[in-house]
């Protein structure tokens, strides 16, 4: 299941703002095996409030943000993972895209040269993160 | 090469549109163009959408979602008891028109440019809503797919329009009874015809816990 705080604009202060804290007890019950959630943002808060009770699905972690021109360096990537790794093992961690390209086709939030570009970086980091852990 | 069993990399689902694919999608939606060339339109970008994230190397791939209006709102090409309204239109059914119009001012989004699913009568699958997506993604790739398809509180949201809906629905929970079974049928279907992957979307659920905190909203 994927959550994330809207994706519709590119201005990021209209879109919603704080942690999965309060909607813990409600993911907590649903029987999903992931949750595919936003990351990328520091709108989305610490990954320590979902690792610490989420650990038993799997975590598609949001690494690239689909609204922004610039790409995600891999190190940056990279290092977000392995914060995850602190409450998640490699088989359990995913890594996306915080959420669509394009989720209203009249208002696609990117260009598909960055968008390209954003999930070569996602991919060169995976790399990076199976060489170290496995 | 063997799939690789961690950090397995993917996206959420939707792709920028083209230019070709706005006009097709716009031209199917007033019916100057028949369902078949809007699906030859819709078929190649997908196909260069796949063979995008096949050259990027992303382990589980999507279909870009470009056949749909949006990632909730293609539905009312699906189920019966829908229709396609753009928000400019659920005006004259909203209490409070000037203060409806300036929230979506102040979060740029226009009120032309978003479409919501608006129940209008009892609900149910006139088709399957992404299975035809499935059987043809999988044509493309033999690498792992996802589907997506909006989460039930994100539609019993956005279809509830009181002053159209009640006529079908007491209340939004009972809409919602039906919401989850049309779900729960699609979610069978596409296990049974081997998908891998099936993602509920729920944006909307940060809006319920965060919407007092950060003063901020959601149109959906």
């Amino acid at each position: 299941m994927h959550v994330c705080r809207g994706n519709w604009s590119k201005q990021e202060e209209v879109l919603l703002t704080g942690d999965y804290a309060r909607l813990l007890p409600a993911l907590e019950r649903m029987q999903v095996d992931q949750f595919v959630l936003e990351y990328a943002t520091p709108r989305a808060g610490d990954i320590e409030v979902v690792g610490r009770a989420l650990s038993d699905r799997e975590l598609g972690l949001g690494v690239v943000n689909p609204r922004t021109d610039t790409v995600e360096p891999v190190a940056a990537i990279v290092a977000k993972a392995e914060q995850a790794l602190a409450f998640y093992r490699p088989d359990q961690l995913f890594l996306n895209t915080d959420c669509g390209f394009g989720c209203f086709a009249s208002r696609s939030v990117n260009v598909e040269k960055i968008a390209f570009r954003k999930l070569c970086a996602i991919v060169e980091a995976a790399r990076v993160l199976r060489k170290r852990y496995g | 090469m063997a799939e690789p069993t961690s950090f397995i990399t993917t996206q959420v689902g939707s792709w920028p549109r083209s230019q070709a694919m706005l006009k097709a999608l716009r031209g199917y939606q007033k019916k100057t163009i028949s369902r078949k060339a809007f699906n030859a339109v819709a078929e190649e970008e997908i196909r260069c959408t796949v063979v995008l994230q096949e050259l990027a190397g992303l382990d589980i791939v999507v279909d870009g979602e470009h056949r749909r209006e949006s990632f909730y709102a293609f539905i009312t090409d699906k189920v019966a008891g829908t229709q396609l309204m753009s928000l400019a239109e659920m005006l004259d059914f909203v209490e409070d028109k000037s203060e409806f119009e300036e929230m979506l001012r102040t979060m740029d989004m226009p009120a032309s440019a978003v479409k919501n699913p608006t129940c209008m009568g009892r609900l149910s699958r006139r088709e399957p809503l992404a299975l035809e997506d499935f059987h043809f993604l999988r044509t493309l790739t033999n690498k792992p797919v996802k589907i997506t398809l909006p989460g039930p509180y994100l539609l019993t949201r956005s279809m509830w329009v009181g002053a159209l809906t009640r006529t079908a629905y007491r209340d939004p929970r009972e809409m919602a009874d039906d919401i989850v079974r049309i779900l729960r049928e699609e979610l069978i279907d596409l296990r049974d015809a081997g998908c891998d992957f099936v993602q509920f979307d729920e944006p909307v659920l940060t809006e319920v816990v965060l919407s007092e905190e950060c003063g901020r909203r959601t149109f959906m």
